[in-house]
């Protein structure tokens, strides 16, 4: 059942591949769309199916591919990857649905961008190690692909640096991997007994190490985030959906599932720095944003400082941040998608996203008028209104993390603050005010062209309103991250005193660890 | 039976605006363009119309009963657990039923004040969305909801001050009001964090019992009740963050009526539901205090320097505000009440008047004005009894409100008076002199023709008069629900009884002041250098926006500046310096000059190609069984 | 006034001197403009016949009415109408009464002095209190505020007098389109004619307005007082609505404290010839109103040249008034050549030289008006 997202997209990647030549770009994006329909309608059947009860892996697939390497064909979907599951096919989707109608080499791009929502679903899907890296590895060519032909200006160099980072972190990553399997002495790649490896605290620490610092060029943390404004600002609009909804989650899904998953003791002890680099990470991001005047950059740097939240809340590592950082993936994927299509959408029409040239585009005969209230109503999530879905998961995140690291998350909120800044500075500069003379003559947005914001708008106030809807799929699964299975099977309220102890002996810990330090 | 359902389904009311705010989006976004925006409006009066009823009916059934709660479970997520609670008591359900009645003349109002404004439903729209939200605030009893409330009245209030976006000063404003009052709401936020995560229920009833059993440290206790102050610091437009007000009139009056009686009214409600908290820590009721005062005695010099009409009452509703704050400081929160009540009758009203005089003269200069009582007198009569139901000099309703402050049952430190006559003798000056300016005097050219604003206006004006009128019977017949009953301090029983005169008589001689006041028309300014000094020092706030452009703004920006110049030559610098040296061999800066740069991805390629063969060779017939095996069939 | 000599200094705007001088429209003529300008009359037309009718109704039907609630069905309320009412599909009277008040508070020409007489002041308490006759509530406030209800008679009779203008207005406007679907009308000079023609005709009609109150008929503005068409509405009009305007809140702030608004009401440049077409359609801006109204009676022709443009239908209001301001113009030209103290193309150098003072005089108040961006 799984493998259908993963060899549907690749099967349609081949199909496009084989269409003739002589089809037209417009016809192209229609199968393509057809296409990503089928998995995005998988995902919501395989929604319906999924017992959120369970914390053991659902719909697993299981094939013995290559023993003396150690590597499974093991699929499995759990509560820590089907809301990222589900955010891939659906931003697929949108992706494609925003794609330029007259793209060039349309047969290529499509069967690239589906090629890149398999490798992402793989890799949310794998439950072997290696599996998981040769799917990480092969999301990169077709993004390099994707930056390098269908970019701007630059892009040439944007993916370049792009492919030079992650390649970076894939070897990190990798080695990592190797490292664990090779010192536990385990016989497969397989994720479940690897997560009870008993390794030296030494050697967990380094494996760790190598581990983050490959994922945090993924995510992006500071200081391995330069790459993420270059390509953002290079690539089309479809491709920083893709890229700031699905591709950045890859990152902090490793997190969760390996960092806190596999190397928990080293993580507790390393949680305090994690929690001061991501309170950096997310001023670092918010003030840089103050300071862009391109659209695509204050977005690109705002996507930096929303995604350090994750982080402080993966650091945290009580059951309540857990949650709050899968939250917040959910999130930030549907605020930052929403975002860049509607930067997307001004940049097509206006042809500039320049800040200190666009002006008063909410003109309601002649500008962009549902473009930019849906616009305010984006920015108004990411920073943080009540009412849409970035409000509660920042709540849990701050709520989770602020009993374990009290300064970094005062300092995380004042990055929210921050938020509200450089975004209102932008809306206020590009929307309000009269329409600039030379933006007076542009075309205007069709009601399919709105379709997409108006679908991610819809979803970023449903969840808002009924958070539940996101923290059924995953909560049983992030509180597992850091309780054994074998206690999750007891009832309930023994399950909440282990949380408890558990949640307790880690803030002692970590406490402990942060005296130590300082 | 009747009344039981009124009361259960009380939790409705504020979706009553929010409906109407939906049902407007056709018109706002364009969908029905080739007729008129007026249904929207229809719709949203009408809505707010059966809010109020409803809300009038709850007022009357909830009389002799106890207070009850209703619970939401919004969320549940590990060992948190976020509910949602509404209380139904007298003081909430009358806040909702003034919140729905000034709400219901407000939108009357801008019936007529806005006809003229194809954007009409937009307008509306944003009413009934500020109107569901002032309404949750009054109900909540949950700092969570309240909280959240606070947020879309901050994101409400943006919409509507940015109503006339292509108005360079609107963009401003709408953007330094958002921002001012987000500075309280983050600081708020990290309190309530706080708060939740130090075992607190979020629910203001539960506040009470949680702050007598409290463990906190001094610190904490003392940041805690300083970080919950800040939030309704911002809506009440408290020093330091008063001066989003100022600049939010330039937004459309109706709304303007709005904000400067119940939407600042709302900030204070929230503080005083808080007030428990603020007695763990006496740093944080000496702030309300001091932050009050200050504010108190520096708005009211503000306001007498004011040329422009809504701002001269803009200035005057913070100085009130700080009253309220430094009631609630001393623990008095029934007085607080008391206050917010009758400033919110009496400002609403007074912004209707200087409404029908901006719409019929163009202008909001007073300067540029006068003459305008003999024509019209449902604006003036307004504006009469407005100033008076604020001032303490005729029995209504702010005197019977200051005599029941000063009539023994509170402790009143000296101080106190002295603040409280200096508010009142600045705002009687004050209102005298814009009285004068305005409707006294002689007709000039832009008062010249000045006919009575149509019914739409005039009608919510004397329905509001009258009440204003009769609103000395609440402070008359309050019942301090909120406070415990203190024996009448008969030690100072002298004091007690000589303020009431000391304020009656101090508001006498300010009227005659401001009646005596040279009066300066037509954009002339005093030629004395020492008054022109403090004529501007007062006009221009003293000058704390300036000082705010120097420090907080120009700091976020300089760390802007700076944060964004290392990222791109440090960070990224240093980086593309290491990767490329060891790439590239490094003399060149750019990744894709040569063909190396598709020999690097050439390499990749073939080895995650090579990867995939390895892993796939011998395995493809495998691969094909188990597709085979399971494909039925 | 004051002669000057032809070698001065040259005016910014000489090239439209001399485009009057010789007979020439403000505006350019091309085919473009002259499709542009006969159909946005058309419409024009229809909209202010409506508006005026309802002013003329309202001035003598609803006379101190306290609560008009159906003062804009021309006395005809029946369920349809209402309905069609509350569904705002109908046209947008308030921006009539718009006019009405800018032109009220601007004054200026004959009505306006009359109605500061103590003349009209007795006419208008004959007719306040055979209004009010009976009611001590109302005849007390009369009493107590004594300019209440004198300034509401006042502006009834500027409810008259614009109506009774706009009355001329539209037939002229309308006799343009027919003369112009006749084929008769083929250059900007003719359509200028054509209205200056019009002008002339009526320049001389009395404006008079009564009311008939329990089936007497009280005079409020007598054919005594001498009011005539074009100099006592026509000139305060284009004065009051071409030229000064009011601010709209949309684009100006109010602010007393930034000075944005002049103090002197000749200062103000917020009239129709100066208003920026860009932000219509937006919020705070009244003229709007005006245009949503035209949107329904443009002629076909006109109405294809809108589709024609990149936006379609969606931006038509500010089409709308980039035509329209291209009309006022024309109707200025009409009003200029009207009140020319000679006629403009005339040879008599020493009256060429008094044209010449009284069109830079003109000119000056253009500097800063939409006339180059219309032209270009």
């Amino acid at each position: 059942m799984l493998s259908a997202l993963i060899w549907i997209p690749i099967a349609g990647a081949i199909l496009m591949g084989l269409l003739p030549a002589s089809w037209e770009s417009r016809r192209c994006r229609k199968i393509a769309l057809a296409i990503a329909f089928i998995p995005f309608i998988w995902t919501l059947w395989l929604g319906i199916q999924f017992n959120t009860l369970q914390t053991h892996l659902q719909f697993v697939e299981y094939i013995h591919w290559i023993d003396w390497l150690g590597l499974n064909y093991h699929l499995g979907v759990d509560g820590l990857s089907f809301p990222l599951i589900f955010l891939n096919s659906f931003l697929t989707v949108i992706a494609i649905w925003i794609s330029d109608r007259s793209k060039e080499r349309p047969r290529f791009y499509y069967s690239m961008i589906l090629l890149l929502s398999a490798g992402a679903a793989g890799a949310f899907l794998a439950q072997d190690l290696l599996l998981f890296f040769l799917f990480y590895e092969l999301e990169i060519i077709p993004l390099y692909f994707l930056i390098a032909i269908w970019g701007g200006e630059r892009r040439g160099y944007a993916a370049m640096k792009f492919l030079i980072y992650t390649a970076l972190s894939g070897i990190l990553v990798l080695a990592s991997f190797l490292g664990l399997v090779w010192f536990s002495g385990a016989t497969t790649f397989d994720y479940e007994p690897l997560r009870n490896q008993n390794l030296p605290i030494e050697l967990q620490l380094a494996l760790l190490g190598m581990l983050l610092v490959g994922l945090f060029i993924k995510i992006p943390i500071f200081p391995f985030h330069t790459w993420l404004p270059d390509a953002h600002v290079e690539a089309s609009t479809p491709i920083s959906v893709l890229l700031a909804g699905v591709l950045l989650k890859l990152g902090t899904y490793g997190l969760l599932r390996f960092g806190v998953g596999f190397f928990l003791d080293a993580w507790v002890i390393l949680a305090p720095w994690l929690a001061i680099l991501a309170a950096i990470s997310a001023l670092y991001g918010a003030f840089t944003a103050i300071a862009q005047t391109d659209m695509k950059k204050v977005v690109a740097y705002s996507s930096i400082a929303h995604m350090a939240y994750i982080l402080l809340a993966a650091a945290a590592t009580t059951p309540l941040s857990l949650m709050a950082a899968e939250f917040q993936m959910v999130s930030h994927g549907l605020i930052s998608a929403l975002l860049f299509t509607l930067v997307g959408v001004v940049y097509k029409k206006t042809g500039t996203r320049d800040v200190k040239v666009l002006r008063g585009l909410l003109n309601p005969e002649r500008g962009l008028p549902l473009t930019g209230s849906l616009m305010i109503l984006g920015v108004m999530a990411s920073a943080g209104i009540p009412g849409m879905v970035g409000f509660i998961a920042e709540f849990l995140v701050f709520r989770g993390a602020f009993p374990i690291f009290t300064i970094p998350t005062v300092l995380c909120i004042i990055g929210t603050g921050l938020t509200a800044v450089y975004f209102l500075l932008m809306i206020n500069r590009v929307f309000f005010g009269r329409l600039s003379e030379q933006f007076s003559q542009i075309p205007p947005v069709a009601f399919r062209e709105h379709l997409p914001s108006l679908a991610l708008t819809a979803l970023i106030f449903i969840f808002g309103i009924q958070p539940a809807w996101v923290v059924r799929w995953s909560e049983a699964q992030t509180t597992a991250l850091i309780i054994s299975p074998a206690l999750q099977s007891t009832i309930i309220i023994e399950q909440k005193e282990a949380t408890g102890n558990r949640q307790l002996g880690n803030k002692q810990a970590i406490k402990q660890q942060a005296t130590d330090i300082s | 039976m009747m009344t039981d359902f009124f009361l259960k389904s009380v939790w409705f009311i504020p979706f009553y605006g929010l409906i109407g705010a939906v049902l407007s989006l056709p018109w706002c976004i364009g969908i029905i363009r080739r007729t008129g925006p007026k249904p929207a409006a229809y719709i949203n009066l009408l809505m707010t119309f059966i809010a109020f009823i409803h809300s009038s009916i709850t007022f009357s059934s909830i009389w002799g009963r106890p207070a009850e709660k209703l619970v939401f479970h919004w969320l549940k997520v590990a060992d948190l657990d976020l509910s949602l609670t509404i209380e139904l008591s007298p003081v909430s359900l009358g806040a909702l039923g003034l919140v729905g009645g000034i709400s219901l003349l407000a939108q009357l109002y801008a019936l007529g004040y806005m006809e003229k404004d194809w954007s009409l439903a937009r307008f509306f729209a944003l009413m009934g969305f500020f109107e569901a939200a002032l309404s949750g605030i009054a109900l909540s009893d949950s700092l969570l909801l309240s909280y959240g409330l606070l947020e879309m009245l901050t994101l409400s209030s943006y919409l509507l001050v940015g109503f006339w976006y292509a108005q360079p000063l609107v963009v401003t404003a709408a953007r330094d009001a958002f921002l001012t009052k987000r500075v309280g709401d983050i600081i708020l936020l990290m309190g309530i964090v706080a708060l939740s995560s130090d075992g607190a229920g979020l629910d203001f009833s539960d506040l009470v019992s949680w702050a007598q059993t409290s463990p906190l440290p001094p610190l904490s206790a003392a940041l805690l009740g300083l970080s919950l102050i800040a939030g309704p610091t911002g809506k009440c437009a408290q020093f330091p963050l008063n001066l989003w007000l100022d600049e939010a009139m330039e937004g459309p009056n109706p709304a303007g009526i709005m904000r400067n009686s119940i939407v600042v009214s709302a900030g204070a409600y929230v503080l005083i539901k808080l007030q428990p908290v603020f007695t763990l820590s006496p740093v944080s009721s000496d702030a309300l205090i001091f932050l009050g005062s200050v504010t108190a005695i520096g708005t009211s010099l503000m306001a007498i320097a004011q040329i422009d009409i809504k701002r001269a009452l803009s200035h005057s509703t913070s100085a009130y505000l700080g009253l309220v704050f430094i009631a609630v400081g001393l623990g008095q929160v029934d007085i607080a009440f008391l206050l917010l009540f009758v400033h919110a009758i009496a400002k609403a009203l007074m912004f209707m008047s200087i409404g029908a005089v901006i719409l019929t003269t163009s202008s909001q200069n007073i300067t540029e004005m006068g003459g305008l009582w003999r024509k019209m007198p449902a604006t003036t009569s307004a504006f009469v009894v407005g100033s008076l139901g604020t001032l303490s000099i005729l029995p209504l309703g702010m005197f019977w409100t200051i005599q029941r402050w000063f009539s023994g049952a509170w402790e009143i430190p000296l101080w106190l008076l002295g603040i409280v006559l200096f508010v009142n003798i600045l705002n009687a000056i004050n209102l005298i002199r814009i009285f004068r300016l305005v409707f006294l005097g002689s007709a000039q050219a832009k008062t010249r023709r000045a006919p009575e604003v149509p019914w739409a206006m005039a009608l919510p004006m004397v329905i509001l008069t009258v009440m204003t009128l009769i609103a000395p019977q609440i402070p008359l017949n309050w019942n301090l629900w909120l406070s415990p009953t203190v024996p009448l301090d008969n030690a100072n029983l002298l004091f007690y009884q000589s303020t009431v005169p000391i304020l009656v008589v101090s508001s006498a001689i300010a009227c005659i002041i401001g009646f005596k006041l040279e009066l300066r028309r037509a954009w002339s300014r005093p030629r004395q250098k020492y008054l022109r000094f403090f004529q501007d020092l007062f006009a221009y706030d003293f000058y704390i926006e300036r000082v705010y452009e120097m420090t907080v703004v120009s700091a976020v920006m300089l760390s802007a500046k700076f944060t964004a110049w290392f990222d791109r030559y440090i960070v990224d610098g240093a980086v593309n310096l290491v990767g490329l040296a060891t790439i590239f061999g490094g003399n060149t800066l750019k990744y894709n000059t040569s063909g190396q740069s598709q020999f690097y991805l050439l390499t990749i390629f073939i080895g995650v190609a090579l990867i995939f063969w390895l892993v796939f060779s011998g395995q493809w017939s495998f691969i094909v069984d188990y597709w085979l095996s399971i494909v039925p069939g | 006034m004051v002669s000057t000599k032809r070698k001065s200094t040259q005016h910014p705007l000489e090239e439209y001197i001399q485009r009057l001088e010789t007979g020439k429209a403000l505006l350019k003529d091309t085919p473009e403009n002259i499709v542009e300008v006969v159909g946005i009359l058309k419409s024009y037309g229809v909209v202010l016949d409506a508006y005026s009718r309802n002013l003329i109704y309202i001035s003598e039907k609803q006379f101190l009415v306290l609560f008009p609630f159906f003062k804009y069905f021309n006395g005809e309320v029946n369920p349809q109408k209402l309905l069609r009412y509350w569904w705002h599909d109908r046209i947008n009277y308030e921006y009539a009464e718009y006019c009405m008040k800018a032109m009220f508070w601007h004054g200026g020409g004959g009505l306006d002095k009359y109605l500061d007489t103590d003349e009209f002041k007795e006419l208008a308490d004959r007719a306040i209190r055979a209004r009010w006759k009976g009611n001590f509530i109302m005849l007390g406030l009369h009493k107590a505020f004594p300019e209440f209800l004198l300034e509401h008679t006042r502006q009834m009779s500027y409810y008259s007098g614009l109506g009774q203008f706009w009355r001329v207005m539209a037939d002229i406007f309308l006799s343009l389109s027919d003369r112009y679907d006749r084929g008769e009308i083929q250059s900007i000079p003719q359509v200028v004619q054509h209205i200056l023609d019009g002008l002339v005709t009526d320049a001389a009609k009395p404006i008079t307005y009564s009311v008939k109150l329990a089936g007497k008929v009280y005079d409020l503005l007598p054919k005594s007082a001498g009011l005539t068409f074009l100099m006592d509405t026509g000139v305060p009009y284009v004065e009051a609505i071409f030229f000064r305007g009011t601010p709209f809140l949309g684009t100006v702030s109010y602010n007393a404290q930034e000075y944005q608004i002049p103090f002197d009401q000749a200062m103000f440049n917020y009239g129709a010839l100066y208003a920026d077409p860009l932000p219509i359609g937006g919020s705070g801006i009244p003229p709007t109103l005006l245009m949503q109204d035209m949107r329904h009676y443009l002629p076909d022709y006109l109405r294809k040249v809108y589709q024609s443009k990149i936006r379609k239908e969606d931006d038509v209001r500010v089409q709308i008034c980039q035509s329209f301001q291209k009309s006022m113009f024309c109707v200025t030209t009409a009003t200029i050549q009207g009140l020319a103290p000679h006629p403009l193309d005339t040879k008599d150098p020493e009256e060429k030289d008094v044209n010449r003072a009284y069109l830079k005089g003109w000119m000056n108040r253009f500097l800063t008006s939409r006339l180059l961006e219309v032209n270009r």
